[in-house]
């Protein structure tokens, strides 16, 4: 039988990877996203617990939920728009000399693999015969 | 209770005719024949006949495993949802991580339905998708597809990113653990100290067998019969909702569990007053019930027809009250009118201020990306 402590387990995984997202990775974009997912796992919370003691207070809260994400969804695509005028780039990393004072810099060690420039592997292919006079236009 | 055991209409016999006919009419519109092969009618006859015939299979030798369907479905929508959680997490390209994202949404939607919120089901799937609708647009926007680049190619601490994540997520776990009955079971302890529910399932379940078989024993005119239907009945209800503290067995019922109006004791919003009040009605009603089909049938060795009618008389108006009380665990079947009714009611204010959020957003966003001409 499903209790709701299952569901609640699957709401801490849920949270537990939308935290991860939102520490490790450095895409704006994919930090929001990781923000919401968050939000999914505490949503799923609340209605495992609303279904628990059987009544909606639960669901009227999840509604509140869903709205203050439309609002963070609206508000942080103005700031990416904005923070990728100034920078060409979706980076977080970007921003660090805002940090406080006293935080040491991050520094990223490894170079990026550089992957070769389109079309340098195609195959040549040796020009055979003559090469067709064009007609003079006038 | 699963969706087949549901369909309760027509006599069995009928059922299983209509299962034979609708059967031998799918494989007579499936055999290959020159004139008068239909595939869709064959195959539509073809699945109606199967519904109607493991519909009939269940109702007469019984569920083979009840609520199979809920627990697949639990155990996939679950599955999905941390699956394609990890791949958006772990996931390079911000376009295939938003793909992603969106399965997550889907599975937790079903999560949703099984939690019985439709109507937050219809809602998030609506919103979300045009929210990553929207996110899709940005990537392709924003991002460059010429090679790697550092926010989609690095990751901040990978390492100590993801000993915190799942270290919280260890703690968490480890505290839902501590608050659940299978800890209280582990440790026995007598109760868990998580605020109960009105009605547990199990509860509800005895509630309902007890009801079913007190509307048999009303239809009963044999002492015998009746004494012995009703033997267990009233400690099993008093296992559920007490005995009344004044009554002589008041310490005659061990339980290891609290009943029902104790552990609302200190609950004070209107919907676990309403229970506890019917609770101990029923504690009463018990009592009274039962006392008065033993007076009227274990004092005499022959009672009379009248006799039997008034030892079984209080019994329809309990019956009546414990299917109030297992109503009271589950919640409003009409979700959408109900969170209706609770929004502009309770929460009214609550809402007013869930729209002067948004406006304010909507007015923050533009005010946010609007691009300022510097004038020379």
């Amino acid at each position: 039988m499903i209790s709701v402590w299952h569901y609640l387990a699957v709401a801490a995984v849920l949270f537990a990877l939308g935290l991860i997202g939102f520490l490790t990775r450095r895409n704006l974009i994919t930090m929001f996203l990781s923000a919401e997912l968050m939000l999914q796992g505490v949503v799923l919370n609340l209605l495992a617990f609303s279904r628990f003691h059987a009544n909606l207070s639960g669901q009227a809260f999840a509604l509140f939920v869903v709205t203050v994400a439309a609002c963070e969804a609206g508000i942080a695509m103005a700031l990416f728009i904005v923070l990728y005028r100034r920078n060409k780039s979706l980076d977080a990393s970007v921003w660090q000399s805002n940090r406080e004072a006293g935080v040491p810099s991050s520094v990223d060690a490894d170079a990026l693999p550089t992957v070769a420039a389109e079309g340098a592997d195609d195959p040549k292919l040796q020009p055979a015969g003559a090469k067709p006079q064009e007609p003079a236009r006038v | 209770m699963s969706l087949f055991a549901a369909m309760q209409t027509g006599n069995p016999l009928g059922q299983l005719a209509t299962a034979v006919v609708l059967g031998a009419l799918a494989i007579y519109w499936l055999l290959p024949k020159p004139r008068g092969r239909s595939i869709a009618i064959g195959t539509f006859a073809a699945i109606a006949s199967a519904v109607v015939l493991v519909s009939w299979v269940v109702r007469r030798f019984g569920d083979p495993a009840p609520d199979l369907v809920g627990n697949i479905l639990f155990w996939l929508f679950s599955a999905g949802a941390i699956g394609f959680g990890t791949i958006f997490v772990s996931q390079r390209n911000p376009g295939r991580g938003a793909i992603a994202f969106a399965f997550v949404i889907l599975s937790v939607c079903g999560l949703f339905l099984l939690l019985a919120a439709p109507f937050l089901m219809a809602a998030t799937i609506v919103i979300y998708a045009g929210a990553i609708i929207v996110t899709f647009l940005f990537v392709l926007m924003l991002s460059h597809a010429d090679g790697p680049t550092d926010e989609n190619d690095r990751t901040r601490e990978p390492m100590l990113g993801s000993l915190a994540g799942f270290a919280f997520l260890g703690l968490v776990l480890f505290a839902l653990y501590q608050s659940s009955p299978a800890a209280a079971i582990d440790t026995n302890e007598a109760e868990y100290v998580l605020p109960a529910r009105p009605v547990s399932g199990e509860e509800r379940a005895a509630l309902l067998e007890i009801a079913e078989q007190l509307s048999e024993v009303t239809k009963l005119q044999d002492k015998d019969a009746i004494l012995e239907k009703t033997k267990l009945m009233r400690d099993r209800i008093a296992e559920i909702v007490g005995v009344p503290p004044t009554s002589v067995d008041a310490v005659a019922v061990p339980s290891r569990r609290k009943s029902i109006p104790d552990r609302l004791a200190l609950l004070t919003d209107p919907r676990s007053l309403a229970t506890k009040k019917l609770g101990e009605e029923i504690r009463q009603m018990n009592v009274k019930a039962f006392n008065a089909l033993e007076n009227n049938l274990l004092s005499k060795a022959n009672p009379s027809a009248n006799d039997i009618q008034k030892s079984t008389e209080a019994l329809p108006a309990l019956r009546e009250k414990l299917i109030y009380l297992a109503g009271r665990g589950e919640l409003p079947a009409r979700n959408v009118a109900n969170i209706g009714y609770v929004l502009y009611s309770e929460y009214l204010l609550a809402v007013e201020m869930a729209g002067t959020i948004l406006l304010v957003a909507t007015i923050g966003t533009v005010a946010i990306a609007t691009r300022k001409r510097i004038s020379a």
